[in-house]
């Protein structure tokens, strides 16, 4: 039957127009549809991102593997040269060779082992965002290795049943780790509000607060239990300056401190004339603050 | 509108391009995806399956397969950017989800006031090097709006005798007539050279709106102007709508106090509604109820048409040297039919097919301005499932799900949906409004986003190529 009788009579042949045809009506009324969707689409398997070779990255490479392995087979000749010319020299230039070889490569381990530890960072984030207890899990254990103040956790975190308990565990430790990091923002600050007050040139000044910035950046870092070489410092650093999100929410926390930290009766003296000074001091504390964030495991919030 | 005649509107273009440029190199790329679809089309509903899809992707859900395949398990996490400083509301996607999701359910009310939202894309990068530069986001700029209000943006280029004598010849077109014999008739027996009398503003006003609401509610037509006189907004009527179409050439006082409130208003909307957001944008998506215009007859499935194309005239698809100078152009454009869960799965073909040739004349005029153009049929909350009805005996594919209105199940057979235009005959059947269906079963939260029909692959068509 249908509710909708046709304005005129039907074509007998197609098309025929549209229809309502309503169903039997039963009792109790029929339930809502259901796709089965929340199943449908839970995830296989974790996610692995995939990594491709873009044009820089080529040319970079290509650089890398030329000079190396010319350096490499030149050095390789070398050596063979010495050993021509007699044993002890070329024991001796095979000695050398070999030592900066080490050198470099245990430089390059060091940068590489930095990177992973802050890629690692990356993992346990979007563990916690994703709700994948299991990685998360891991991850919070390898931190929580790293770091002293969370050790005695690792039982704890072992039986958490989920990824709030997991939060909530970690929470206190996080927490201290983010006093001392504003700790090491505030002798920071102080330093550089003195530096820029003396200071005789604004280019020493962005030297100077460039230079202390990075050290910050790594001592928050090392606090968190990473280890980043350059490499992992210049990553940091990006994250750190170019994360605008965050600043708008920091900056009120950021301002109490500043007002707190400059109310001391003898920087009060120079504040008025270093206006520069205390910007200095307001960006170190930043800085702090926003390094800690960038370093935390588990996504603020 | 020349880019020359608005030498500020162009250093702000210049601006705009280098800005989103810039960001692009420091890979913090912003996309605006403009949203356009004429009243009823689904936007909200749309931006509503969109937001909660993404959303849970961000939280590896695989509710966008075909987006995953493009973005190659790259996406990180999605969350909304969080609010600035914005003087405008946000778009509360999990309000409407708790009310598509409760019971009973509630679709979204007419949309009366802009809003917007931004949702933060965050992606590993590509490349060896990406460990060193760290993720890579893409902002996606969404707005939502009333659809009629889009109506507007063809007013900006016309002066108030052109667009009194278009919109009269259209009103006394077809059915559009009997909706508005009594305003004709008050305006076809006003003398020529009637003052500035306020009644008679008032009264051909009131018609005039009449006419307008009848011609959107009863018979299905969208080609209405002025947008904000079916939808105000949130500060309601003011003088400023008072006006309506006199026949051409007219004079006297009450013909310059209408032309006056008609530049007032054009103006109005060009400095609130098209400039911030419909000026600049990069990608796309034309939503259309086809199925709705279809049903609605002959008459309103060609204004339907009409209107399409008319926007998409008023809109800037670049390709002119200015454009490449200035560094602005739109990029990706998707034409989607909406609520393709309306027909069972086999016509979902016809009905893309026939939105092509329905929206023939913007596609063409943005082929033609180098923009890599798309059709779709899309349905964002997927709300019925394939089933077979009999009709006079004989089985035809047919949809099935709950009315929202009695919670009754119900079968629905669309008609025959065909190809392309179809001829006079067609339309003999007369008129017919699909039924609202109740959405599926939802989580409140949206935690696994919503089931939808082929929302991956249009996104994949718009936003694919910046994943
Ligand atoms: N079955 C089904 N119905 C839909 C779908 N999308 C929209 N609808 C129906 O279409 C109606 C209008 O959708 P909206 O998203 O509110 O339309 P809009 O374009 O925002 O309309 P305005 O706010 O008036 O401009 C909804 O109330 C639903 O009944 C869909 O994917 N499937
Ligand atoms: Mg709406």
């Amino acid at each position: 039957m249908s509710d909708r009788p046709p304005p005129s009579s039907p074509p007998a042949s197609p098309p025929v127009g549209p229809r309502v045809i309503l169903e039997e009506e039963t009792r109790s009324p029929p339930p809502r549809l259901d796709f089965e969707w929340e199943q449908a689409v839970v995830p296989v398997a974790a996610p692995r991102p995939s990594v491709r070779w873009s044009g820089i990255g080529r040319l970079f490479g290509g650089l890398a593997l030329l000079g190396g392995g010319l350096a490499a087979l030149d050095a390789a000749n070398f050596v063979a040269d010495q050993f021509a010319r007699g044993p002890l020299q070329g024991w001796a230039t095979l000695g050398v060779v070999a030592s900066g070889l080490a050198l470099l490569g245990g430089g390059a381990w060091r940068e590489l082992r930095g990177l992973a530890s802050i890629r690692a960072v990356d993992r346990a984030r979007s563990a916690f965002l994703r709700g994948d207890l299991a990685t998360a899990k891991a991850e919070a254990l390898r931190w929580a290795g790293s770091v002293q103040e969370a050790a005695p956790l690792q039982p704890a975190i072992r039986n958490a049943a989920s990824i709030e308990e997991l939060r909530a565990l970690l929470q206190p430790a996080l927490a201290t780790l983010e006093a001392r990091a504003a700790l090491l923002g505030r002798n920071a600050a102080v330093q550089s509000f003195a530096v820029t007050a003396i200071s005789p040139s604004p280019g020493l000044d962005a030297l100077i607060f460039a230079w202390r910035g990075v050290r910050l950046v790594r001592q928050v870092a090392a606090l968190h239990g990473l280890r980043p070489g350059l490499a992992g410092t210049l990553s940091l650093l990006r994250r750190t300056l170019l994360d605008a999100a965050t600043v708008a929410a920091t900056d009120v926390a950021v301002d109490a401190a500043a007002r707190a930290l400059l109310s001391n009766r003898l920087l009060e003296q120079f504040a008025g004339e270093a206006a520069a000074g205390a910007v200095a001091a307001r960006r170190m504390l930043r800085l702090a603050k926003v390094a800690a964030e960038a370093c935390r495991v588990v996504p603020p919030g | 509108m020349s880019g020359l005649l608005d030498p500020f509107g162009l250093l702000r273009d210049a601006a705009w391009g280098a800005e989103r440029f810039g960001r692009s190199l420091i890979g913090q790329e912003r996309i605006r995806l403009a949203v356009t679809g004429l009243t009823r089309a689904g936007k909200t509903v749309f931006l509503t399956s969109l937001l909660a899809n993404l959303l849970a992707a961000g939280r590896g859900r695989r509710t966008l397969p075909a987006l995953e395949e493009l973005a190659g398990k790259r996406l990180r996490a999605v969350r909304p950017a969080p609010a600035g400083v914005e003087g405008l509301p946000r778009f509360d996607v999990a309000a409407h989800l708790a009310a598509l999701a409760a019971d009973p359910p509630a679709w979204p009310a007419r949309t009366e006031d802009l809003s917007t939202l931004e949702l933060v894309l965050e992606l590993d990068r590509q490349s060896m090097l990406g460990g060193l530069l760290g993720t890579r986001t893409v902002t996606l700029e969404l707005l939502d709006y009333p659809g009629e209000w889009l109506l507007d943006l063809p007013m900006l280029g016309d002066d108030y005798a052109r667009w009194s004598a278009a919109t009269l010849e259209r009103l006394r077109r077809g059915r559009r007539a009997e909706a508005a014999a009594e305003f004709l008739a008050f305006v076809d027996a006003l003398p020529p050279g009637a003052p500035a009398e306020d009644s008679l503003a008032r009264r051909g006003f009131a018609l005039y709106r009449d006419t307008l609401r009848a011609c959107r509610d009863r018979l299905g037509f969208r080609f209405l102007q002025p947008g904000r006189l079916l939808n105000p907004g949130p500060r309601g009527e003011t003088p400023l709508l008072w006006f309506f179409p006199l026949p051409q050439p007219a004079r006297g006082g009450l013909a310059t106090l209408l032309a006056e409130r008609h530049h007032a208003y054009v103006e109005a909307q060009r400095r609130d509604f098209f400039e911030p957001y419909f000026r600049r944008f990069e990608r796309q998506a034309v939503l259309v109820d086809v199925l709705g215009a279809l049903h609605a007859g002959r008459d309103a499935f060609e204004d339907t048409a009409e209107a399409l194309a008319a926007i998409a005239a008023a809109l800037r698809y670049g390709g002119g040297w200015l454009d490449w100078l200035t560094g602005t152009g739109v990029d990706r454009v998707a034409f989607v039919a909406t609520k393709a869960d309306h027909v069972p799965a086999r016509q979902r073909d016809a009905l893309a097919a026939l939105l092509g040739h329905l929206v023939a004349a913007p596609q063409g005029r943005a082929t033609g301005a180098g923009v890599t153009t798309s059709v779709h049929a899309l349905a964002s909350i997927r709300c019925t499932e394939d089933d077979v009805a009999t009709l006079d005996g004989r089985p035809v594919a047919a949809v099935r799900g709950l009315l929202l209105e009695n919670g009754r199940s119900a079968k629905v057979y669309p008609g025959e949906i065909p190809l392309r235009p179809p001829d006079p005959g067609f339309w003999d059947h007369g008129f017919f409004e699909m039924p609202e269906f109740q959405p599926p079963k939802l989580d409140p939260a949206g935690g696994s986003g919503v089931p939808h029909l082929g929302l991956d692959t249009l996104l994949a068509a718009l936003i694919g190529d910046v994943l």
